[in-house]
C-alpha cells in the first residue's frame, strides 16, 4: 500500500499529470490564413453561452470573450502593418494555472485538456493571474439574458454563474458527443474531423485545424509540423497544445 | 499553581458549548429536512400505478420508456402512448384516472407529470450509455415496479454518483468532464 | 460531571431547537425547484429527445446569401452553421451570420401588427388585428384600382432576389403600377454600372480570388463587407496556403487600411478619390512597356496617353517606381485580379474608377481565366424581366413623387432610407406628404417608425423563400430557405402579407396570384423550373426532388459553366476611359479632411446594430465595442494637440456630429474616418441613441452614371469641444514591444 502510495505521488508530482493522453486535443491556427474577421468570435458566443456583459462593465474590462483576436501594430504610417492573432485557452501541458488554484477547480485531463469545473471553484481569481495568456475570464456578475434570448443558450453547456472563472474548453461538449457517438459505433476512436469546435467549423479562411495529435494521420498533426509552426510564449515553457503558423512573406 | 484546562475554559465554557449544540442542531436539521421534509415522492397529476403497468401487467420499462437506450433523455411516454393501450380496454374506460387522462387526449395537452428524478442543470448525464453498460433501471430508481406512487430512492447527489462509477471502473469516471458541463 | 441547572438545560435544549429549525429552513433554500417533466401529446417522426437536428435555409444578414445550417434543439434554434453543401458558403459562416439568433429572438421583435392611428411619427403604436389591418389597407389600394390610379402605389423593398421578387413584381404589375423598386446602402451600382459599360453584362461576374496570384483591390474590403465576405474567405484561405508552393500575393489601395488591408502584403494610401487614375496610370504602364500585345494595343495607347506614371503619381501621391514596379508585377503574375469596391467605388467618378478597373483585368486578359474574371452562366431562374432601381436615384425619384403628390400609398419591407441616406434627400420630410405608408417589418427602425401600418414580418429563420446568390460562382445556383422553427409570434412571412393583400384588394389579383402561402408559391414555381429541365435530368419525381433540394438547401449545375465564356472586346471600355476626378463637397481650405465613412464587418450598413452579440464584438481593426470614433492620422492628432477620447465636432456642408477621436496608424493624414452602423435614432434597445450615423454628414451627391449616393465625397472640418468620452475597446497594448507574439523574429522587415 506504501509503495502504490509513494506511486501515485511520485506520478502527480509530475508536471502535467500524464505522459500520455487519450486522446492529444490540439489546434492549429494558420496566421497567414487569418484575417481578424471574428467569426469565430461570435461562434463561440452562440455555442457556449457567452453572457452579454454590456458597455459599462466592458468599459471596465471585464469582458467575456473565450476566443477574442489581439490585434498589433507595427512599424509606422506609411509603412505600418497590422497583425492579428486569435488567442485562445492554449490547453498547455503545463499549465500555470492548474498549479495554483486551491480547490482543484482547474486541472489537466486524459485528453490533455484544461479542465474548469465551475462547480468546484470558488472564485479566488489566481489562476487568471497566474495565465500568461490573460485567457481566463471572471463572472463578476451573474449575467442575465433579456427574453427571450435565453431561447438560444445550448442546453449542452452550464450556464455559469456569479464568482466562478470561465474559458475555452475546446469545446468539450462537442467531444463528448463525438466520444459517444464513437462507443456507440462498435467503440471505436473519434476519428479525425468529427470534432470540429465552434471556432473552427465557422473560420471562413478555414485557419483554424482541430484534431489529435496523438493521430499521426490526423491533418492537425500534419500542420503542427509546417516550418512556420510557433508556439505563443515559447520561452514561458507553458507547452500550448495550439500551434500557430507565423503569417509568410510576399 | 496549575489550573486546568477546564477551569480554564469555564468563564467561556457556557457560550461554546450552546454553539456546538446549536451547530449540531442545525446539522441535524439539514439531515431532517433531506429525509422528511424533501419531495421525493411528489403527487402526480394522474394517479398512475407502476405496480398496475409494470407488475401486474408485466410491461417492460422499455415498452413505454422509448427512448431510454437511444437518447441521453429517457423521459415519460408520450399521451398518444398512453391513450394507444386504454382506449383500448373496456375494463379500465371508466376510472377516474382513464377520465383525467382522456381529458388531456382530448384537448392535446402534455400532462405536467413533477420530475422525481431530477439532476443538476450542469450535470450531463446520458441514459443510453448507462443501459448499454448494462446498468439495471432498479439500480438507480430502486424497485420502481412496486410502486404505486414513484418515490426517489437515491439521494440524486454527486456522491451517490462517483460511488458506483468508482466500484465499476468507468473509463474517465471520474474526471469531472465527463459529467459536468 | 457537575448537575446541569434546569435554566442550563432549557437553554442548550433551546439553542438546538433553533439550530435544527435553521437547518430545515437552510434545506429548504437549497432546495431545487419542482421541475416539470413534460411530454409529447403525439411525437413527430423524426424526433429524439437530446438529439439535435439540422435544417438547412439561407441567411439573410447581407446580400451573399450564403446557406446555413440551423441546429434545433426541442423546437428552438441553438446554433447556426455554415451548410456545408452549399457553394457559397461551404460549411463557414461569418459573424453577422452567427449572430442571425440574435435576431429571431430578440427581444425588441414586434410581435403583432400595429398602428399609430393617425400620430405618425411619434411612435405611439397600438395593436391592431391582422383582419383589420389588412382591410383598412386592402379597400384602400382597391379603390385606387378601381379608379385606375393603382399607379399612385409604390413599392419600396431592401436587395429581394429570388421569387419573392417575382411575387412583388408580379403584385405590382397586376396593380396596374410601375412602380416597385428596392433600395440598399450595399448595393454595388458603380460596379453594376461600370460592367454593363465594359462587359455588357449588369450581373456581377464571379471574382476568381481563390486562384489568383496577385489580388489588387482598390478600396474593396473584399474579407469584411464587399460582396461575399464569406466567400471570399474561403477563396483568400486557399489563395494563401492552399496550394503547394505557391502563395498568392494581395495588395489593397485606400486611403484608411480596411481588413483586407491588414490582411494584404502591400497597403497603398493613395489620396482619397484618385484610386482610379492609379489604375489607369497601372494599364498606361502594362500598355507602354509592351506587357499587353493585343491586336487593339494601338486604340488602348490612345486612350491611356495622359496618365503616364509621372502624371499619375502628382495626382495620386503614389512614388513613380511604386506604379511601374506594381504595375510589372501585375503583368508578370501568372493571374493578376484587380478589383473595385469601397471608397473607390463611393465618390463622384465612382463609375469611371470602376471602369478602370476593368481596364486593367482586360489588359491583363484574365476574363473567363482561373484566376480573374469569370462571367456566369445563365442564372439558374431570373425572377423580373426588368432592371429596377436599387440605388440612390430611385429614391429621389420616389421622394419627387411623393413631395408633388403622387403618391398615396407606399409600402415599405426591409428597407432604412431613412438612416442610410443623408437627411439631404428629404425622405422623411416627403413621406409626410403621403396618406398611407404601410410597412412590412420585423424591427421599428427609422422608416418604420413612419408608418401608419406596421405588418410584422417573420424573420428569415422563420420563413420560406428562395435565393439565387449574386455574384454567382461560375453555375447556375439556386437556394432554398426553409422554416427551421414555428413563427414565435403573431408575424406572416412578406410573401404571405402580399398575397393576404392581393386576396383582400380582389378583382384580378387573387385568381393570377392563388397561390394559398408563400411556400406554394414558391414550391410551384420550383415545379415549373424542374418541369422546363426535366428533358435534362434524368427521370425523376418532382416531390423526390423538392425533398432532396428542401434537405440539402440548394441546388446547383457545378458542370454547367458559361461553356465558351466569351470574352467581351476591350472597345467599350476603351471609349469610356476618362479621367476619373472625384469632386468632393466643401472647398479644401474650409474643409481640410476628406470624410471616409466605412462599412463595418459588425454592423455592416447599421442593418445588425439591434443584435446584441454584434454590438459586443470588437470592431476587428479597433477593438471598440458599443459606440462610435473618428479616426485621425498620429501625426495629425500631434499637430492637432488631439487625444484618444477627445470628443471631436466633425462637420461637413452636411450637417456635423459629435464623436470621440481615436488614433489610427493606417490612415493618411488629411482624412478622418468613421463607421457607418451606430447613431440609430430608433431599432431597439441595443441600438437606439448608441453612437453617431456619418451618412447624416454626407452630402448628398452622386456618381450620375452609377445612380446611386457618392458617400465617400465628403469633406469635413474637426473641432475639438473640450469634452472627454471613454471609448470603450480590448484593454491592452496594441504593440508587440519585443515580445514574438507574432512569431518568432526571422529578419524579415
Amino acid at each position: 500500500m506504501v509503495s502504490t502510495f509513494v506511486e501515485k505521488l511520485k506520478a502527480y508530482s509530475k508536471p502535467g499529470y500524464y505522459d500520455e493522453f487519450e486522446y492529444h486535443w490540439t489546434m492549429t491556427i494558420d496566421l497567414d490564413r487569418c484575417t481578424g474577421c471574428e467569426a469565430c468570435v461570435v461562434a463561440c458566443q452562440a455555442e457556449n453561452n457567452l453572457p452579454i456583459v454590456g458597455e459599462k462593465r466592458y468599459a471596465r474590462n471585464r469582458e467575456i470573450k473565450w476566443i477574442r483576436i489581439e490585434r498589433y501594430w507595427e512599424g509606422d504610417y506609411p509603412d505600418v502593418k497590422m497583425g492579428f492573432i486569435p488567442i485562445l485557452c492554449q490547453h498547455c501541458d503545463d499549465a500555470p494555472c492548474e498549479t495554483v488554484c486551491p480547490v482543484f477547480a482547474t486541472y489537466h485531463n486524459r485528453d490533455g485538456l484544461n479542465t474548469q469545473v465551475y462547480n468546484r471553484c470558488i472564485g479566488t481569481r489566481s489562476c487568471a493571474i497566474y495565465c500568461p495568456y490573460e485567457v481566463r475570464y471572471f463572472n463578476w456578475f451573474t449575467y442575465t439574458w433579456d427574453e427571450p434570448l435565453e431561447q438560444q443558450l445550448n442546453p449542452d453547456v452550464s450556464v455559469r454563474e456569479k464568482g466562478v472563472m470561465e474559458k475555452c474548453t475546446f469545446c468539450i461538449q462537442r467531444i463528448r458527443i463525438a466520444k459517444d457517438n464513437a462507443k456507440d459505433d462498435d467503440k471505436r476512436r473519434v476519428r479525425d474531423g468529427e470534432v470540429v469546435p465552434a471556432c473552427v467549423q465557422s473560420c471562413p479562411t478555414e485557419a483554424m485545424v482541430f484534431g489529435d495529435s496523438n493521430d499521426p494521420e490526423a491533418e492537425v498533426s500534419k500542420k503542427m509540423k509546417n516550418e512556420r509552426g510557433y508556439k505563443v510564449l515559447e520561452e514561458l515553457n507553458t507547452t500550448p497544445s495550439v500551434v500557430y503558423l507565423k503569417k509568410a512573406h510576399a | 499553581m496549575s489550573i486546568s484546562v477546564l477551569d480554564a475554559l469555564r468563564p467561556a465554557k457556557k457560550p461554546v458549548l450552546l454553539g456546538l449544540v446549536a451547530v449540531l442542531g442545525l446539522l441535524v436539521g439539514v439531515w431532517v429536512h433531506g429525509k422528511y421534509f424533501s419531495d421525493r415522492s411528489p403527487v402526480q397529476p394522474i394517479e398512475f400505478s407502476h405496480t398496475v403497468h409494470a407488475t401486474d401487467n408485466e410491461i417492460p420499462c422499455q415498452h413505454c420508456h422509448i427512448y431510454a437506450a437511444t437518447t441521453p433523455v429517457a423521459g415519460v411516454p408520450s399521451v398518444s402512448k398512453c391513450i394507444g393501450c386504454h382506449r383500448s380496454l373496456p375494463d379500465t374506460r371508466e376510472t377516474p384516472e382513464i377520465l383525467k387522462l382522456n381529458a388531456y387526449w382530448e384537448n392535446r395537452e402534455p400532462i405536467p407529470w413533477i420530475k422525481v428524478h431530477d439532476v443538476a442543470d450542469f450535470v450531463h448525464f446520458t441514459h443510453k450509455r448507462h443501459i448499454k453498460a448494462d446498468v439495471e433501471c432498479r439500480e438507480c430508481h430502486g424497485p420502481v415496479e412496486t410502486m404505486d406512487r414513484v418515490t426517489r430512492v437515491a439521494t440524486m447527489k454527486m456522491p451517490w454518483c462517483v460511488e458506483c462509477h468508482t466500484e465499476r471502473e468507468v473509463e474517465h469516471g471520474r474526471d469531472c468532464w465527463t459529467c459536468h458541463k | 460531571m457537575s448537575k446541569i441547572s434546569r435554566r442550563d438545560l432549557l437553554q442548550y435544549i433551546g439553542a438546538g431547537g433553533i439550530g435544527a429549525v435553521g437547518g430545515v429552513l437552510y434545506g429548504e433554500s437549497i432546495e431545487r425547484p419542482v421541475e416539470l417533466l413534460v411530454p409529447q401529446v403525439v411525437p413527430p417522426e423524426d424526433f429524439s429527445p437530446g438529439i439535435a437536428t439540422w435544417y438547412n435555409t439561407v441567411c439573410n444578414q447581407c446580400s451573399a446569401g450564403c446557406g446555413i445550417s440551423v441546429r434545433i434543439r426541442e423546437g428552438k434554434a441553438k446554433k447556426i452553421e455554415g451548410n456545408p453543401v452549399h457553394p457559397v458558403s461551404q460549411g463557414r459562416l461569418c459573424a453577422r451570420g452567427q449572430s442571425g439568433l440574435n435576431a429571431l429572438y430578440n427581444p425588441d421583435r414586434i410581435r403583432a401588427p400595429l398602428t399609430n392611428a393617425g400620430q405618425r411619427g411619434t411612435g405611439s403604436f397600438h395593436p391592431i388585428d391582422w383582419d383589420e389591418a389588412l382591410t383598412t389597407i386592402g379597400s384602400r389600394i382597391s379603390r385606387l384600382k378601381i379608379e385606375d390610379d393603382a399607379s399612385r402605389v409604390r413599392l419600396l423593398t431592401g436587395r429581394v432576389r429570388g421569387h419573392l421578387d417575382e411575387l412583388f413584381a408580379q403584385f405590382m404589375d397586376l396593380l396596374g403600377s410601375q412602380h416597385y423598386q428596392q433600395y440598399d446602402f450595399t448595393n454595388p451600382s458603380a460596379l453594376l454600372a461600370a460592367n454593363r459599360i465594359s462587359f455588357g453584362t449588369e450581373q456581377l461576374p464571379y471574382y476568381d480570388i481563390k486562384n489568383a496570384d496577385l489580388l489588387l483591390s482598390f478600396g474593396a474590403d473584399y474579407l469584411g463587407t464587399w460582396i461575399s465576405p464569406v466567400h471570399h474567405g474561403l477563396a483568400y484561405g486557399h489563395m494563401r496556403q492552399g496550394r503547394a508552393a505557391r502563395r498568392g500575393k494581395t495588395v489593397q489601395v485606400e486611403p484608411r487600411m480596411s481588413l483586407s488591408g491588414a490582411a494584404a502584403d502591400e497597403w497603398i494610401a493613395a489620396r482619397p478619390g484618385t484610386e482610379g487614375l492609379l489604375a489607369l496610370g497601372l494599364a498606361h504602364v502594362l500598355v507602354s512597356d509592351g506587357h499587353y500585345s493585343g491586336s487593339d494595343r494601338a486604340e488602348w495607347s490612345n486612350a491611356l496617353q495622359a496618365h503616364s506614371p509621372s502624371v499619375v503619381s502628382a495626382a495620386t501621391d503614389v512614388p513613380e517606381d511604386k506604379i511601374l514596379q506594381l504595375a510589372r508585377e501585375f503583368a508578370s503574375s501568372k493571374a493578376s485580379l484587380a478589383i473595385a469596391g469601397g471608397a473607390t467605388t463611393a465618390g463622384t467618378n465612382a463609375v469611371a474608377s470602376a471602369v478602370a478597373v476593368n481596364a486593367l483585368n482586360q489588359l491583363a486578359g484574365n476574363l473567363g481565366q482561373p484566376g480573374g474574371i469569370i462571367f456566369n452562366a445563365d442564372q439558374a431562374f431570373s425572377t423580373s424581366p426588368d432592371a429596377k432601381p436599387v440605388g440612390m436615384q430611385g429614391i429621389l425619384d420616389l421622394v419627387a413623387a411623393m413631395e408633388s403628390g403622387e403618391v398615396d400609398v407606399l409600402l415599405l419591407h426591409d428597407s432604412n432610407p431613412v438612416f442610410s441616406l443623408p437627411d439631404g434627400v428629404g425622405f422623411r420630410e416627403a413621406i409626410d406628404k403621403v396618406p398611407l405608408v404601410v410597412a412590412l417589418s420585423s424591427f421599428r427602425d427609422e422608416t418604420t417608425e413612419l408608418a401608419d401600418f406596421v405588418l410584422p414580418t417573420n424573420i428569415y429563420l422563420e420563413s420560406w423563400g428562395d435565393d439565387v446568390p449574386d455574384p454567382g460562382v461560375g453555375f447556375p445556383v439556386a437556394s432554398i430557405s426553409q422554416p427551421v422553427v414555428a413563427k414565435l409570434y403573431d408575424t406572416l412571412s412578406a410573401g404571405d402579407i402580399i398575397l393576404s393583400l392581393a386576396r383582400q384588394i380582389g378583382g384580378e389579383l387573387p385568381i393570377q396570384m392563388s397561390w394559398g402561402s408563400m411556400e406554394e408559391f414558391v414550391r410551384e414555381r420550383w415545379r415549373a423550373e424542374f418541369d422546363k429541365r426535366e428533358s435534362d435530368a434524368a427521370e425523376q419525381d418532382f416531390e423526390e426532388f423538392w425533398q432532396a433540394a428542401i434537405a440539402a438547401g440548394v441546388w446547383g449545375q457545378p458542370g454547367a459553366t458559361a461553356g465558351d465564356q466569351l470574352v467581351p472586346s476591350a472597345a467599350s471600355t476603351i471609349a469610356a476611359i476618362s479621367d476619373p476626378v472625384s469632386e468632393f463637397a466643401g472647398s479644401e481650405s474650409e474643409y481640410p479632411f476628406v470624410l471616409h465613412p466605412f462599412l463595418t464587418a459588425t454592423f455592416l450598413d447599421g442593418r445588425g446594430a439591434n443584435l446584441p452579440w454584434l454590438q459586443e464584438l470588437p470592431d476587428p481593426m479597433t477593438s471598440v465595442v458599443y459606440g462610435s470614433w473618428v479616426e485621425l492620422n498620429p501625426a495629425t492628432a500631434d499637430e492637432l494637440g488631439i487625444e484618444e477620447g477627445d470628443v471631436l465636432e466633425v462637420v461637413s456642408t452636411a450637417g456635423s456630429v459629435r464623436v470621440p477621436a481615436l488614433i489610427f496608424p493606417a490612415i493618411r493624414p488629411g482624412v478622418v474616418a468613421m463607421p457607418v452602423g451606430q447613431g440609430h435614432e430608433a431599432y431597439g434597445r441595443y441600438a437606439t441613441d448608441r453612437g453617431v450615423n456619418p451618412i447624416h454628414i454626407v452630402a448628398a451627391q452622386m456618381d450620375a452614371e452609377a445612380g446611386d449616393l457618392a458617400w465617400a465625397a465628403t469633406r469635413v472640418k474637426i473641432r475639438n469641444t473640450g469634452e472627454r468620452m471613454q471609448v470603450v475597446k480590448i484593454g491592452g497594448v496594441s504593440r508587440t514591444l519585443g515580445r514574438q507574439i507574432l512569431g518568432p523574429a526571422d529578419g524579415h522587415a
